[in-house]
């Protein structure tokens, strides 16, 4: 059992060397795979979530500890079935068009896979017909849209007008952020949530999906 | 028995100033900018940018392009060492070069704070006419900017409807930002309007505009175009990043001044590629993400630390400045918003900077704030009193009337005293130096209640000089045009 413990203290450390090589240890111990992932890889990122809430860790340690569980993963992942991986939802997400800033974005990606999200990232400058053509292809439940710039955040609503006019509006909830963007601008523009930042943002997609 | 006097350091070296930056770091950090520019490279999203840079010797692949040091070097010797800035009328009056330092608000913030509710609300185009007009009164305040990113007109066009107030509302040079060149044409074409011509605009030139590239290392086709069009003309440019360090930037000061400086160099490059002479002001900009927020924050003195520094890797390298200062986290014009505001103002000005801009922003630069503005001038006056420093010469070391006054006596009523008063000491307009009775019999107001109702006063009773019908008419005409354009864009 403190073989797991180890791994935890590894994860919640950020160690991802460490990590790396105490997961292909256990692996090559025989240990079960699942085992892994749950008492070892995702037990050290719990610790991680609560301590990030109470402001006890800061993000580039967030950060650090996520790379380390999902290097763990990567290795445990193909002695699994696809299906014994947990996964809260899919959420197809991007910055919008003629917005090439992606920090905030990223950080939401981060926080959506550390509960479970399988998150299609389409990068920074999105077009809204790529957000369509997403939509269509990956049949997620929600999409994100992120602009840093208030120049930029205009092409929310773009991107909502797109995908009202090829007909998939109603097959996806649209949520929205980004410095500049409001609870107002949210309801403005017609989305269906907003958070102001990425603890948030997960909480409010493990809403939106339930 | 005479002594001889030598001409003090007043003379020779009028301003106070502080460096950040040794000439030795300086060069260590512009030897990294060159590794950067010439290994890593930057993306250009701009296909005329790339045919220039690949046509004077850069390597370019895809959109990544890498710049040998020599061209970097070329560009700063023809890229001019000094701009002047006039106002709406002709007249020169900002003279970017040496330590002269120049204050005015930020751009594009969303929201106000309504100066009359005290709520904050969007921000809306009678705004961008307060901001103007408040920055129009102020003594200390020496450029214009909008403050504002308004919400009340065609949605595409409110970088136009803002030039426009602007010219309506002061006669002090104007930095806009704009969308797109469209947006950019028609603003220029406004002030061309307004100069008479664009020869009197190149000429007195009273419009910047601010465009920017993306960190790390991406130059947008939007910024780049404008960037171009803006050189073309002979007309300024300022190109700042704006990094977020830990973020779009790294973390320490010291690469995010190399990574940013190698940002702003590729605009100067190409506004020389494009036209050999062209005005061009530089930047640095980066303050850190706060990691418990993920917001990025102006009031950290480590933006502080980095915008003083930038100036003496300008100085150095002798290219007009940009720079940042008056602006606070703060939601809200209270103790936080003028511990920030005070601390950015003295080192801005003390570094020598030359377009110092953002006062008025409060909100992590999100909601624009004439009271913040307001009380931006009183700090700046009392600032620049500082820069000023101590005149030593005969007449200021006192001698005769000290020996006159002799020991026991007083200076109240003597000449000298009268002489001098004014000009050695800054009078506050907002400061209180009351006794306490004084300050209780006036209502036992706080400084906050001192700037409001200068702010209610300045926008009751200050009426700048109006343009002529004639311009305006223009101006009208080409706002019309604009929104023509729009219409056919979004048919």
């Amino acid at each position: 059992m403190s073989d797991f413990k180890e791994l935890s203290e590894s994860v919640i450390s950020g160690n991802f060397r460490v990590a790396k090589d105490l997961t292909q240890k256990m692996i090559d111990g025989g240990t079960d795979p699942g085992q892994i992932i749950n008492e070892g890889l995702i037990a050290g990122m719990n610790v991680v979530a609560v301590r990030f809430k109470a402001g006890d860790m800061y993000v580039p340690e967030v950060m650090m500890s996520a790379k380390a569980m999902s290097i763990g993963i990567e290795l445990v992942k193909p002695l699994i079935a696809a299906s014994d991986i947990p996964s809260t939802g899919k959420i197809v997400i991007g910055t919008v068009s003629g917005d090439m800033h992606d920090i905030g974005k990223n950080l939401v990606v981060m926080m959506l896979e550390s509960v479970g999200f399988s998150v299609v990232d389409l990068g920074v400058d999105v077009k809204p017909e790529a957000f369509v053509e997403a939509v269509k292809e990956h049949k997620p439940q929600i999409i994100g849209l992120s602009a840093l710039l208030t120049t930029t955040m205009l092409n929310m609503k773009e991107t909502l007008v797109a995908l009202e006019a090829a007909g998939v509006r109603e097959k996806v909830k649209v949520i929205v952020g980004g410095a500049p963007v409001t609870q107002a601008f949210c309801d403005q523009i017609g989305a269906d949530g907003y958070a102001q930042d990425a603890a948030v943002a997960s909480d409010l997609c493990k809403k939106l999906v339930g | 028995m005479t002594i001889q006097i030598k001409e003090s350091n007043f003379t020779d070296n009028k301003t106070l100033q502080f460096k950040v930056l040794s000439v030795e770091q300086i060069k260590q950090i512009l030897n990294n900018t060159l590794r950067i520019l010439e290994n890593t490279g930057s993306t250009v999203h701009s296909e005329e940018a790339r045919t220039l840079l690949k046509n004077a010797g850069c390597s370019v692949e895809g959109t990544k392009v890498k710049i040998p040091s020599k061209l970097i070097e070329k560009a700063l010797s023809t890229a001019p060492s000094k701009i002047v800035l006039s106002d709406r009328n002709g007249n020169k009056r900002l003279f970017l070069e040496g330590n002269n330092s120049y204050f005015g608000p930020g751009p594009t913030c969303p929201n106000f704070r309504d100066p009359q509710t005290g709520e904050r609300r969007e921000t809306v185009t009678q705004d961008v006419a307060n901001t103007a007009i408040v920055a129009d009164a102020l003594p200390n305040i020496d450029f214009v900017m909008s403050l504002s990113m308004i919400s009340d007109c065609t949605a595409t066009l409110a970088d136009v409807y803002e030039v426009r107030a602007m010219l309506e509302n002061s006669t002090k040079p104007i930095v806009g930002w704009t969308f797109d060149v469209d947006g950019l044409k028609e603003i220029v074409d406004m002030c061309c309007a307004v100069a008479g011509g664009l020869e009197e605009l190149q000429k007195n030139p009273f419009l910047v505009i601010y465009c920017e590239p993306t960190s790390p290392l991406t130059h947008t086709k939007e910024a780049i175009e404008k960037l171009l069009y803006l050189a073309e003309r002979k007309l300024p440019v300022v190109y700042p990043p704006g990094m977020v360090l830990g973020g779009t930037g790294p973390m320490t000061i010291a690469g995010a001044l190399s990574q940013g400086l190698a940002e702003t160099l590729v605009g100067l490059l190409l506004s020389q590629l494009k036209n050999e002479g062209a005005p061009f002001i530089a930047a640095i900009q980066g303050g850190p993400l706060d990691m418990k927020t993920m917001q990025h924050s102006y009031g950290a003195p480590e933006l502080t630390l980095l915008i003083a520094a930038s100036a003496d890797i300008f100085h150095y390298l002798n290219v007009p400045i940009w720079s940042f200062a008056g602006a606070t986290d703060s939601k809200v014009v209270d103790q936080q918003a003028a511990i920030e505001a005070t601390l950015q103002i003295f080192a801005t000005a003390a570094s020598g900077a030359h377009l110092i801009h953002d006062v008025g922003f409060t909100d992590l630069g999100l909601t624009g704030s004439l009271e913040q503005l307001v009380m931006g001038d009183e700090i700046i006056g009392m600032v620049r009193r500082l820069i000023r420093g101590i005149e030593v010469d005969e007449e200021h070391l006192a001698y005769d009337v000290i020996n006159e006054v002799g020991p026991g006596g007083s200076y109240l009523g003597q000449e000298h005293t009268f002489m001098h008063f004014r000009t050695e000491m800054w009078k506050p307009t907002l400061l209180d130096r009351q006794g306490y009775a004084g300050w209780e019999a006036e209502g036992k107001k706080s400084m906050y209640d001192r700037i409001s109702e200068k702010v209610k006063r300045i926008l009751h009773e200050h009426k700048p000089e109006p343009l002529s019908e004639k311009v305006s008419k223009e101006l009208d005409e080409i706002i019309a045009a604009a929104e023509q354009r729009v219409r056919i864009k979004n048919a």
